[in-house]
């Protein structure tokens, strides 16, 4: 397997360097861009596996930037913004983006954040072609870019990082038993020690804020293996 | 032009304008008297008796050489009637209406003294009210007469008194609301001026006398500058608070190069202090995001994922109250406050405690700690900005002293409060109140 490819736009000469050595020191393979006119350049000049993409650029904004990409190409991207607002957050997601980092990041988390969307299947192979990634299942809504959970009454309802990526994990493999191990490997990028308590406890913590109205959540456990979501799941 | 026309009356010309419809007030209640008068009517009797009496007079008189006819007009007065010979005509006392209707009856009786100019007048009306009168003899000379007797029936004493007082009583009314009205704007001025610094300022409207106007304008265009520069002092630091972001980026990734370990983690630690800051002033700020608009959600699970969070951090937290709760919030807002009341907990104690209590009309959220509390007398102080109490906790704190503030704005925005107070047993407690 070849080193992915990775497109940096960042407009700031010393934080390009320092972030392109970081990935590079990582074993990625960087293309440094300082503003929109270079990195459709880049893009020109060959495959790019993920871009980055500072959200304050000079000349464009990075959200133009992001929906003029995300036009052309379904290449993944994750954007870097100084503002680090919850709105901006939402609005780059919402126009495509796949992930968010907000300055200052360390290498530790960028590296796992750009490992994390590598690791998700390729759009195009996706049931369905380019979703929206909201999930239905009894009444609840899951939506992905915004990573936001919403109850069958329509309330907002805030889970954890590593609760939400627990899931996710669950509705991806509705119907189907996922292995414990599995899923302290996936809570590991979130959470500093994982071990099997851990995950119970995440579980446990879902099936309460899963409820609703007395209605018990629809996570099963299977002795001995893992766990299940046991209800349809549809997907938008 | 159009201003010119539009020009606002002064509070001089105002004065005078109420000056003047008083004037007019007094006009109309003396031509009323005067009106009065005039369809005034005697018994026929009277006016027959006058009515003759003044035609044998005048021409008794008439038939004197001008020499005798002040004697025979002496000679012609009787208990009832004074009358009196001049060559020219006397002139009526000042308030002396005409009486119209008692000359009408009279002329009835006598047609003769239609040809001869005949005045009849109501002297000094009210108590003793007499009727003069005058009329013209062939010469062109004046035969003067009045009665002796006050006519009892005309008597408009009560009339007098009330047309004397309505107006004054009028004129006071009438005056005082219009002064009131003239200085209504000023007195809104010093209302807006009272709010100018306490939430959204409001332009006062322009208008009332000129004077005040301008003081109005003064004002609107003096809150104006203010505001700007309050912005403009925003959105300067605001822009400082992103672009250190970036120094501090390179900052935390050429700190990852350093080779001791421990010199590693303090400027780490440094950095995220900093960044903290920075962010902190920006939510105070609100450089950070857009005002939100509020939404359905479970406050329960946010309260009880706050606690999660930290315990998955390592630290004690625990939850206390319903599984869900659901409530109309601005979500953003809402767990920035309730993040830094469990941030300021974990800060000061080892365990924090947060309750969820819905009541039938509010709601109530409180975030305890076993940290060593907060004076008594500084439990109000720590609400304002940049206010941080080193000296009273023990524990070094981070930070410009903006997360209670934060916490105060946030719940402003939703109508609740903040309330901090020391438990009995030792350590803080927040306590939130939402209204539903």
């Amino acid at each position: 397997m070849t080193a992915p490819t990775i497109l940096l736009v960042e407009d700031d000469p010393a934080l390009r360097t320092l972030t392109a050595r970081a990935l590079g020191e990582n074993g990625f393979v960087v293309r440094p861009a300082s503003a929109a006119p270079e990195m459709w350049l880049a893009l020109e000049a060959g495959a790019v596996d993920l871009v980055i993409l500072d959200i304050m650029l000079p000349g464009t904004s990075g959200i133009d930037l992001c929906r003029a990409l995300r036009q052309r190409s379904d290449v993944p991207i994750i954007f870097v913004s100084a503002k680090g607002s919850e709105t901006d957050r939402v609005v780059g997601l919402e126009l495509g983006a796949d992930d968010y980092i907000a300055k200052p990041f360390s290498t530790r988390e960028l590296v796992a954040r750009v490992r994390a969307v590598l690791r998700r299947p390729p759009l195009e192979t996706r049931v369905g072609g380019r979703e929206e990634g909201v999930l239905t299942f009894e009444g609840w809504t899951v939506s992905l870019p915004r990573r936001a959970l919403t109850s069958p009454t329509g309330a907002a309802v805030d889970l954890t990082g590593a609760e939400f990526d627990l899931l996710v994990a669950l509705l991806d493999h509705a119907g189907r038993v996922i292995a414990r191990e599995r899923l302290i490997e996936l809570s590991r990028t979130r959470l500093g020690d994982s071990s099997d308590r851990s995950v119970d406890v995440l579980v446990s913590r879902l099936r309460r804020k899963l409820s609703s109205g007395g209605h018990p959540a629809p996570i099963s456990t299977v002795r001995g293996v893992g766990y299940m979501l046991s209800a349809p799941v549809e997907r938008r | 032009m159009k201003r010119l026309l539009h020009r606002p009356v002064g509070l001089l010309g105002r004065v005078v304008a109420i000056l003047l419809l008083a004037l007019l007030f007094e006009f109309a209640a003396s031509t009323l008297l005067y009106e009065r008068a005039s369809q005034f009517s005697v018994r026929d009797d009277e006016a027959r008796r006058l009515a003759e009496h003044l035609v044998i007079s005048r021409r008794l008189v008439a038939e004197q050489p001008p020499a005798q006819r002040a004697e025979m007009a002496s000679e012609l007065t009787t208990t009832r009637y004074v009358v009196a010979w001049n060559d020219r005509l006397p002139t009526p006392p000042p308030i002396a209406p005409a009486l119209d209707a008692m000359r009408r009856q009279v002329l009835a009786w006598e047609p003769s003294l239609a040809g001869t100019d005949l005045r009849l007048r109501l002297t000094s009306p009210g108590r003793g009210a007499v009727v003069t009168g005058a009329l013209r003899l062939p010469d062109r000379t004046w035969l003067y007469f009045r009665t002796l007797e006050p006519i009892t029936d005309l008597n408009l004493a009560v009339d007098r008194i009330l047309l004397a007082l309505v107006p004054a009583a009028a004129l006071m009314v009438l005056g005082g609301t219009l002064v009131r009205r003239a200085l209504l704007p000023l007195r809104r001025l010093a209302e807006a001026a009272d709010q100018v610094g306490s939430g959204d300022e409001v332009p006062v409207k322009e208008n009332g006398p000129g004077e005040v106007q301008r003081v109005i304008i003064a004002f609107n265009r003096m809150q104006a500058r203010i505001r700007r520069l309050i912005a403009g002092r925003t959105q300067a630091l605001a822009a400082v608070g992103h672009d250190l972001r970036t120094p501090l980026a390179r900052l935390r990734l050429r700190a990852e190069a350093i080779e001791t370990p421990d010199l590693r983690g303090q400027i780490t630690r440094d950095i995220e202090e900093m960044d903290a800051m920075v962010a902190s002033l920006l939510a105070f700020l609100g450089g950070d995001s857009d005002p939100e608009t509020p939404v359905l959600s479970d406050l329960a699970v946010l309260c009880a994922t706050l606690v999660d969070d930290a315990t998955d951090r390592g630290r004690e937290a625990s939850y206390h109250g319903p599984d869900h709760c659901e409530h109309v919030v601005r979500p953003i807002g809402i767990k920035r406050a309730l993040t830094n009341l469990v941030d300021n907990a974990l800060h000061h104690g080892d365990h924090v405690w947060v309750t969820l209590e819905p009541h039938s009309d509010f709601l109530q959220v409180r975030v305890e700690d076993d940290g060593p509390g907060i004076a008594e007398d500084k439990l109000e102080e720590v609400l304002q900005p940049f206010v941080r109490l080193d000296v009273a906790r023990t524990r070094d704190t981070v930070g410009f002293g903006l997360g209670l503030p934060i916490v105060v704005q946030a719940l402003a925005a939703e109508g609740g409060q903040l309330r901090l107070s020391n438990r009995a047993e030792g350590g803080l407690c927040a306590t939130i109140t939402l209204p539903r």
